[in-house]
């Protein structure tokens, strides 16, 4: 790997970590504030804002993996882990973690 | 009022995404079809198409599922079944979207081989699919 391919897939990875560390963050929010904001003070204001927000950083946190991932270099098995880790709950937070390693593996800093 | 300028948004935004989506799927399908290194197309121009896909298309792209799903839900169209069906297009589009990003990327380093087969036939069920989403959103056929 150049150089400037491994300066690329540094750049990939960290738009990956904040791309998970959104989507687990709206998710968070969405359950920790505003559901209970909803179901113990009636207020729904905060999931039609909430809602659509989580919505669509789960979009973009799906297409950024799967672009990330056919961009190449992943095994098998870190793919499945990576879908799988997707789909579940919080699964985005472990991601990060695991982006991080490869980040770290690469020589890129945190 | 509001709905107008967010429709004009919207459709604006499908302008630019799929412009730029066919951009990719082409580049990867001349790609794909030249066997040796020496055939295929200047990497500077590559590197264009992927600048281009990185800072235009896909923010389109969200900016047509944001603008989309907002007209949806100030229009009351989810129960409409023509928006569902839309919708599996439009996700069809948005993983090949991803897919085919992905694929260029992989295709800009110079040890990577050329696309598979299939990649080639991508610029064409993107046009399919562009002319059915089209279909269900002005005729409203169901």
């Amino acid at each position: 790997m150049s150089p400037q391919e491994r300066a690329e897939e540094l750049t990939q990875l960290r738009r990956m970590r904040a791309v998970s560390l959104l989507e687990g963050s709206t998710l968070l929010l969405l359950l920790l504030v505003a559901v209970p904001l909803k179901h113990l003070a009636g207020v729904s204001v905060a999931t039609h804002i909430m809602g659509p927000i989580h919505g669509l950083a789960f979009l973009a946190y799906l297409w950024m993996l799967i672009q990330t991932v056919s961009g190449g270099g992943w095994s098998r098995s870190e793919t499945t882990r990576l879908v799988v880790a997707a789909l579940i709950p919080f699964g985005a937070f472990v991601n990060e973690r695991a982006l991080a390693r490869r980040q770290a593996m690469l020589g890129g800093s945190g | 009022m509001d709905y107008l300028w967010l429709k004009a948004l919207h459709v604006a935004a499908v302008l630019v995404w799929i412009g730029g989506l066919l951009v990719v799927a082409v580049a990867i399908a001349a790609l794909s079809l030249s066997k040796e290194a020496a055939e295929r197309p200047d990497r500077t121009a590559v590197f264009a198409v992927r600048r281009w896909d990185r800072h235009v298309t896909s923010p389109a792209m969200l900016l047509v599922w944001g603008a989309g799903l907002s007209l949806a839900m100030l229009g009351g169209w989810f129960r409409s079944p023509w928006l569902i069906i839309k919708l599996v297009f439009v996700l069809l589009l948005t993983v090949l979207h991803g897919f085919l990003s992905g694929t260029l990327r992989k295709l800009g380093r110079s040890d990577e081989p050329p696309a598979s087969f299939g990649l080639r036939h991508a610029p064409l069920l993107i046009v399919i699919s562009v002319a059915a989403i089209v279909v269900l959103v002005v005729v409203k056929p169901v």
